[in-house]
C-alpha cells in the first residue's frame, strides 16, 4: 500500500536518512526500531509530508496506493498532501503533553479533522462501513468536493437561509456525535466530559487516547505512530499498545510503529525494520529478527535490551548498615492559592522504613509520581519537611541525576568538574585539603576509571555525548569516595546500547570501590540487572522489599506482578 | 536582493554594523575631550544659521556655533553618563538579584514588592522625582538613573538565579559541600553572562534615551556641559528656519541607540548559534 | 476568587508603599518650600507662620497620616503655586481635573494606533518568508525603537507641520470647545508616542508567533491536513496573542511616560506639563498627588490585564 523507494533526506549537512526503501502492506503493522538519531522519525515525517522546510529530499520516491506523493527534486505538493493527511493517513506523536493545542477544547480539535475533510468524503462513504482499500483517484476526489459544494449551494437556494441554518445545526450535531463516538471508541468512557475539556485537564494517557481518536476518526488507510508510549508510565503504556492493536484488528488499517524499544516492537509488530545512522540495517518478520538476528548492530541492540538475564552475582552480606531510614514520611507544600499564600502540607512518602547496607546496590522501582525522587531528596537532606529519621553511618552521600544535560555545569571543563568535589572537601575540612597536583592526579585517575581518555580533560560538557556526560557525573559523585551514591534514573535518558554500557560501568565501579548505590528507575528490567535487593514503591508507599531473585520469582504484591508482566 | 537578505543574516551583519555604528560614536565622543573642529563656544553673528556644508558638516546654530563640534561634545557627555549609569545599575542588580534569587524568603519578597512598585512607574518619571529631591546636574542624573534602572537588572539576574538555583548541577554542588558564596559566584554566575550582556546593551539604550529625555526637559545635564537633549530643545524654536539644528542632535541619538540595538541583536544571534 | 482578593491586597499594598515614598521623599528637604514661596528676603516670623499654616511644623509621620486621610476622603490639598483667586490657592483636584482628559485622550489614541497597526504588521511579518523583507522590517523596527519620543515629536512637527502643513503646531484647541478639532490635533502627538511602541509590539508578536509556530501542536494540525493559512490563524495566532496581551498592558506605563514628554514638545496642557512645571517650582502637593495618581492608573491597568489574561487563557481559567 505504501511504497518508499531509495529515500534520502538531508538537512543543512550530511544525509540523516540514506537510501531507505520499504513497503507497508494492507493491514500490516510495521515496526521501525532504532536509537536516537537513526533517522526513523525523519523517515516517518517525510512520509507524512510534515518534515520541516529546511529538509531536502535528495533522492527517492514515495507512493501511496500507486499515487506518487513525493519525488526527489520536486517541491512537495502541499495541496495534494492535504488531501491525504487525515482521510488517508494520520499520525500519533510522542509527546501527548504538547501535541494538542493548549487553548482549544479537545472536542473541537478532533472535530477539526471532520471540518477539514468531511466535505470531501461526505455522505455514505464514511458513515457506512469504511472502504479504505478503494482506490480513489485524485481527480475523482476533487470532483466529489466540487459536487458537495454545488449540492450545498443548491440546498441553500432551495430551502432559503433559515432552512440552511437548520441544516448547519443538524450537521453540527452530527459531527459532535461522531466525535463522541470516536472518543468512546478509544476507551474514553466519559466522552461527553472529555469533549469539553482543555488538554491540560486530561492525564497523559487520556491525551494520547484523544490523539488516537483524532487519528482514526476518518478511518485512514495508514496510521503512523511515532514513539506513542515513550512519555507514558508502564501500565498506561500497556493499555495504549492494546488499543493500537485493537484498532488495527477492527479497522484493518496499516500501522507504522516507530520506537526505540525492541520489546514493544516485538509485542505489536508483524515485521520490523532496524535503522542505524539513517540506513536500514536489517528487516524481516519479527520473530525471525529476534531469534536469528543477522546484522552486528541488531545483535548488539537485542543483547543491550535489559531482560531478565545476566543478573550480577555479587556476594554481599548484610553486615553493616550504612543508612537507616526509620518511619520516614515526606511532605511538600502545596500552594492552596489562599489569601496570604497559606500552604497545605501534602504527604508524598508514607512511613518508609528500610536500611541500605554497606556495599550493596538497592534498587527502587516505581512509576512517575510515586514519590521515589522525594524519598531520595529526603535521604540526602535536601527536603526538610520530613517526619521520622534518617541515620547516616558514613560521609555525605552524592547523587547522579537522570538528565545528563543539566547535571554538569555547562561553563566548566571536565577537569574542573572532577576536581571541584575535592576542592570543596578541602575548604570544608582543611585536614583533607589536597595540593593542586594531587587533585589533578585524582581527577585523571577518575577519568580513566569511568572509561574515558585523557583528551576529554579539557573539554566542556557541551562537547560530550549524553553517555559521556553521565560517565563524568558518576565520576564526580564517586571522587570523594562517599559511602552512598543515589542514582535517580541515571540511564533513562540514554539509548539502549549506551544504557547497557553505563549499567556495566556502575556495576564494575561498585565492585571496585565498594560504594553502596540506591538505584532508582521506572524500568524493572534495568533494576533487575543491577540490584542486589529491590524495593517497589507506589503512591508514596513501599509495597515490597526483598532480594532481587526472590521478588522476581515470587512477587507478593499485585502491583509488582503487574509491573513484571 | 533575496540573496542579500540571507547573506546579511547568515554573516551576522547585525553585529558588525552595530559595532561600526557604536564604535564611530564612541571615538567621536572621546575625541571631543581633546579636539573639536571648532571651539564649541565660539559665537559669530556672521556665521548664524549656515546650512550643512563641507565647512560646517552639520551647519551652524543661532549663535553661529559649529553644530558638529557641539554634537561631538554631546556624544562625549552621553557616553560617559550612560556608561556610569549602566555600571551602577548593573552591578547593584547583580548583587541584589543574586542574593534574593538564590536565597528567596522574606528579603526576596520585600525587594520584589519594591521593584514591582518601581517598575509600575514610568522610568523617566521616577528619575524626575529623584532629581527633584537631589537637584539637577551631571552627578545627580547618573545617580538617579542608576537607581531607576537597578530593578530591571535585579529582575533579570534574579530570575536566572531562580532558574539555576534548582538545576541539577547546583543541587549536586550543594551535596558536595560547596559553600554558598562559591555556588553563587563561581558555579552560577558564569552561566548568566550571555543573558546579562544582552540586557546590558539594552540598558545602555534606555540610559541614553532617559538621559537625553531629561536634558530635553531641562532637568538633566546642565550647561556648560553639552548635551544632545538640551541642544534639541534649544533647536526646536528654529525648526522652520534651521531644521538641521534639531535634526543633528536628534539623528545622533538615533544613531547611537540603533547601534547598540543592533549590537545586542548581533550578540543574541551569536549566542543562539552557539547553542 | 481567592486569587482576586490576593491581587487586590497586593495592589493596595503597592499603592501604600508608593504613597509613603512619594510623601516622605519631599519631606527630606523641608525648608526649601517656605523659602521658595516667600523668597530669601522674608522675616523668620513670616516663615514660621507660613510653616504653621502649611502644617510643616508637625513631624513627618503625623503629616503623612493627615495627608493620607485627606486623600482617602477625596481632599487632595491645595497647590503652593497656582492661585484660584486673590485669597485662595487652587485645589489640586481642580488643577488636575482640568488637565487629565488631555493626557488620557492622548494615551487612548496612541494605544488605538498601536493596536490597529502593530497586530496586522506582526502577523504579516511572522507569515512572510522573504529574507529581505525580514531584514528590512527588523532594521526598520530597530530604527523606530531607537528614536526618542521627543525627537519623534520634533520630526512629526517638522514633517506634518512645516513641510506638509497638515496642522499648525501650537494651535491646540481645548476638547471643551471643539472635541473633533482637539482629536485632529492630538493625532500627531499620538503618532509620536505610538511609533516606537508599534515597532516593539510587532516584534514581540512576530517572535511569539514564530515560537508557537515551532511547537508540537502545530505539527499535529498540519498532520490533519490543515492549510498553512488555517494553522496560522486558527491555531498559532490565538496562542501567540496570550503573551501579547500582557505585553500591551506593560507598555501602558511607557505610553504614559511617552505622553508626558510629548506633551512638552507639542505644548499640550496635560498632566505631564503640569508635573514638570510643578517639579521645577517645588509645588509638592501637586507632585505627590500626580505620582500617586499615575501609579494608580498603571497598577490598575496591570491588574485588569492580569484578570483579562486569566479569563482568556483556558490553562489558568479552567483550573
Amino acid at each position: 500500500m505504501i511504497k518508499i523507494e531509495h529515500l534520502s533526506v538531508a538537512f543543512d549537512g550530511p544525509e540523516v536518512v540514506r537510501d531507505v526503501s520499504f513497503t507497508i502492506g494492507d493491514g500490516e503493522i510495521l515496526g521501525v526500531v532504532g536509537e536516537s538519531g537513526s533517522g526513523k522519525s525523519v523517515t516517518a515525517l517525510t512520509l507524512m509530508g510534515l518534515v520541516s522546510e529546511s529538509a531536502h529530499v535528495t533522492s527517492g520516491k514515495i507512493y501511496y496506493d500507486d499515487q506518487l506523493l513525493l519525488e526527489a527534486g520536486k517541491p512537495r505538493d502541499n495541496a495534494l498532501y492535504r488531501e491525504y493527511q487525515g482521510p488517508k493517513m494520520s499520525m500519533v506523536f510522542q509527546e501527548p503533553m504538547t501535541s494538542l493545542n493548549p487553548t482549544m477544547k479537545v472536542g473541537a480539535q478532533v472535530e477539526e479533522m471532520l471540518l477539514l475533510h468531511d466535505r470531501k468524503c461526505l455522505g455514505e462513504s464514511i458513515a457506512s462501513a469504511p472502504k479504505q482499500n478503494e482506490i480513489q483517484t485524485q481527480k475523482g476526489q476533487l470532483a466529489d468536493a466540487e459536487g458537495v459544494k454545488m449540492e450545498e449551494a443548491k440546498t441553500r437556494y432551495a430551502v432559503g437561509f433559515t432552512g440552511w441554518r437548520e441544516e448547519r445545526k443538524k450537521e453540527k450535531a452530527r459531527r459532535k456525535n461522531r466525535v463522541l463516538e470516536a472518543l468512546r471508541g478509544v476507551g474514553l468512557r466519559e466522552a461527553e466530559r472529555v469533549y469539553d475539556c482543555y488538554p491540560h485537564q486530561l492525564s497523559g494517557g487520556m491525551r494520547q487516547r484523544v490523539m488516537i481518536a483524532m487519528a482514526v476518526i476518518l478511518h485512514p488507510g495508514l496510521i503512523v505512530a511515532d514513539e506513542p508510549t515513550t512519555a507514558l508510565d508502564v501500565t498506561v503504556q500497556n493499555q495504549i499498545i492494546e488499543l493500537l492493536k485493537k484498532i488495527n484488528q477492527e479497522q484493518k488499517n496499516s500501522l507504522l510503529f516507530i520506537t526505540h524499544d525492541l520489546n514493544l516492537a516485538r509485542r505489536l509488530c508483524d515485521r520490523i525494520l532496524v535503522m542505524q545512522d539513517g540506513l536500514i540495517v536489517e528487516s524481516g518478520h519479527t520473530e525471525d529478527i529476534f531469534n536469528d538476528p543477522k546484522g552486528e548492530y541488531t545483535k548488539k541492540l537485542i543483547s543491550a535490551v535489559p531482560g531478565r538475564t545476566g543478573k550480577r552475582k555479587s556476594p554481599h552480606e548484610k553486615i553493616r548498615p550504612l543508612v537507616e531510614v526509620r518511619d520516614l514520611s515526606v511532605f511538600y507544600r502545596e500552594n492552596a492559592n489562599s489569601l496570604f499564600g497559606k500552604t497545605v502540607k501534602k504527604c508524598v512518602v508514607h512511613h518508609a522504613d528500610f536500611t541500605v547496607y554497606e556495599g550493596e546496590i538497592l534498587g527502587l522501582v516505581g512509576e512517575s509520581g510515586c514519590g521515589k525522587t522525594s524519598l531520595s531528596k529526603a535521604i540526602l537532606g535536601l527536603n526538610k519537611m520530613t517526619e521520622g529519621s534518617v541515620t547516616h553511618h558514613s560521609n555525605s552521600p552524592q547523587m547522579v541525576f537522570q538528565d545528563p544535560y543539566s547535571s554538569l555545569n555547562p561553563m566548566k571543563t571536565v577537569g574542573w568538574l572532577l576536581q571541584e568535589p575535592l576542592r570543596a572537601q578541602g575548604i570544608l575540612d582543611p585536614s583533607k585539603a589536597m595540593s593542586e597536583k594531587d587533585r589533578e592526579a585524582a581527577a585523571h585517575d577518575m577519568l580513566r576509571k569511568v572509561g574515558m581518555s585523557e583528551k576529554y580533560f579539557t573539554r566542556r560538557p557541551s562537547q560530550l555525548s549524553g553517555g559521556q556526560r553521565q560517565r563524568i557525573s558518576i565520576g564526580q559523585a564517586l571522587i570523594t569516595r562517599p559511602g552512598l551514591v543515589i542514582a535517580d534514573e541515571p540511564v533513562s535518558a540514554l539509548d539502549v546500547t549506551i544504557q547497557a554500557q553505563i549499567l556495566e560501568l556502575i556495576r564494575s565501579l561498585q565492585e571496585e570501590l565498594k560504594t553502596s548505590f540506591l538505584f532508582i528507575s521506572h524500568d524493572i528490567n534495568v533494576i533487575y540487572q543491577v540490584s542486589d535487593r529491590i524495593m517497589v514503591m507506589k503512591d508514596g508507599k513501599i509495597l515490597e522489599i526483598g532480594e532481587t531473585e526472590e521478588v522476581f520469582q515470587h512477587p507478593k504484591d499485585p502491583y509488582t506482578k503487574e509491573l513484571l508482566r | 536582493m533575496k540573496k542579500f537578505g540571507a547573506w546579511f543574516q547568515k554573516q551576522n551583519m547585525y553585529l558588525l554594523v552595530g559595532l561600526l555604528m557604536t564604535g564611530l560614536a564612541v571615538v567621536l565622543g572621546i575625541l571631543s575631550f581633546f579636539w573639536t573642529p571648532y571651539g564649541t563656544t565660539t559665537m559669530s553673528v556672521a556665521e548664524r544659521f549656515h546650512a550643512p556644508s563641507l565647512r560646517h558638516l552639520f551647519g551652524t546654530d543661532n549663535f553661529g556655533r559649529d553644530i558638529f563640534s557641539r554634537v561631538m561634545q554631546g556624544i562625549g557627555t552621553t557616553v560617559i553618563v550612560s556608561s556610569l549609569i549602566v555600571l551602577i545599575s548593573a552591578s547593584a542588580g547583580i548583587l541584589i538579584g543574586a542574593v534574593t534569587g538564590y536565597f528567596g524568603g522574606i528579603l526576596d519578597e520585600v525587594i520584589m514588592r519594591i521593584t514591582d512598585a518601581v517598575n509600575a512607574f514610568p522610568s523617566i518619571l521616577l528619575a524626575l522625582v529623584v532629581i527633584s529631591i537631589l537637584g539637577s546636574g551631571k552627578q545627580n542624573v547618573v545617580l538617579s538613573l542608576g537607581i531607576v534602572f537597578t530593578p530591571s537588572y535585579v529582575r533579570i539576574v534574579r530570575s536566572e538565579f531562580i532558574r539555576l538555583r534548582d538545576s541539577d548541577f547546583v543541587c549536586r554542588a550543594r551535596l558536595m559541600g560547596v559553600s554558598k558564596l562559591r555556588i553563587l559566584f563561581i558555579h552560577i554566575l558564569p552561566n548568566i553572562w550571555s543573558v546579562f550582556w544582552v540586557s546590558v546593551t539594552i540598558g545602555f539604550n534606555n540610559a541614553i534615551l532617559a538621559e537625553s529625555g531629561m536634558s530635553y526637559l531641562g532637568i538633566g545635564v546642565q550647561p556648560p556641559d553639552a548635551s544632545l537633549g538640551k541642544m534639541l530643545s534649544d533647536a526646536q524654536g528654529y525648526l522652520g528656519r534651521a531644521p538641521w539644528y534639531a535634526l543633528a542632535p536628534g539623528l545622533t541619538i538615533v544613531w547611537i541607540v540603533l547601534g547598540f540595538s543592533l549590537l545586542s541583536e548581533g550578540v543574541r544571534r551569536k549566542e543562539e548559534k552557539k547553542k | 476568587m481567592k486569587y482576586l482578593v490576593k491581587k487586590i491586597v497586593t495592589l493596595i499594598m503597592t499603592l501604600f508603599l508608593v504613597s509613603v515614598l512619594a510623601f516622605l521623599a519631599f519631606q527630606i528637604i523641608p525648608g526649601d518650600v517656605v523659602t521658595s514661596i516667600l523668597g530669601t528676603e522674608a522675616t523668620p516670623e513670616r516663615e514660621e507662620a507660613l510653616r504653621k499654616e502649611l502644617g510643616l511644623d508637625q513631624p513627618p509621620v503625623v503629616r503623612y497620616v493627615r495627608w493620607a486621610g485627606n486623600v482617602l476622603k477625596g481632599d487632595f490639598g491645595e497647590s503652593y503655586r497656582y492661585s484660584k483667586n486673590m485669597n485662595q490657592m487652587m485645589p489640586v483636584a481642580e488643577l488636575i481635573g482640568d488637565k487629565l482628559p488631555v493626557t488620557l485622550l492622548l494615551a487612548a489614541l496612541s494605544m488605538l494606533i498601536i493596536i490597529v497597526i502593530a497586530i496586522p504588521l506582526g502577523v504579516f511579518w511572522a507569515r512572510s518568508k522573504s529574507k529581505i523583507l525580514d531584514v528590512s522590517l527588523n532594521m526598520g523596527t530597530q530604527t523606530a525603537m531607537a528614536i526618542p519620543s521627543f525627537f519623534l515629536g520634533v520630526l512629526v512637527t517638522y514633517l506634518f507641520g512645516f513641510v506638509l502643513k497638515w496642522f499648525a503646531p501650537g494651535s491646540y484647541v481645548s476638547f471643551r470647545d471643539d472635541l473633533w478639532g482637539c482629536i485632529r490635533y492630538l493625532i500627531f502627538p499620538a503618532i509620536s508616542v505610538a511609533i516606537p511602541k508599534i515597532a516593539m509590539t510587532a516584534r514581540f508578536l512576530r517572535n511569539s508567533m514564530l515560537t508557537e509556530r515551532s511547537s508540537d501542536y502545530v505539527r499535529t494540525a498540519f498532520s490533519k491536513g490543515a492549510s498553512e493559512r488555517r494553522v496560522s490563524y486558527v491555531h498559532v495566532l490565538r496562542n501567540a496573542m496570550m503573551p501579547v496581551v500582557t505585553f500591551l498592558g506593560m507598555i501602558i506605563a511607557e505610553i504614559v511616560a511617552g505622553s508626558i514628554v510629548v506633551e512638552q514638545v507639542f505644548s499640550l496642557p496635560g498632566i505631564g506639563k503640569l508635573l514638570i512645571s510643578s517639579i521645577s517650582t517645588r509645588d509638592f502637593p501637586v507632585v505627590e498627588i500626580l505620582i500617586l495618581y499615575i501609579t494608580f492608573v498603571v497598577i490598575f491597568v496591570y491588574f485588569l490585564v492580569d484578570i483579562l489574561y486569566r479569563v482568556i487563557d483556558p490553562r489558568i481559567s479552567s483550573k
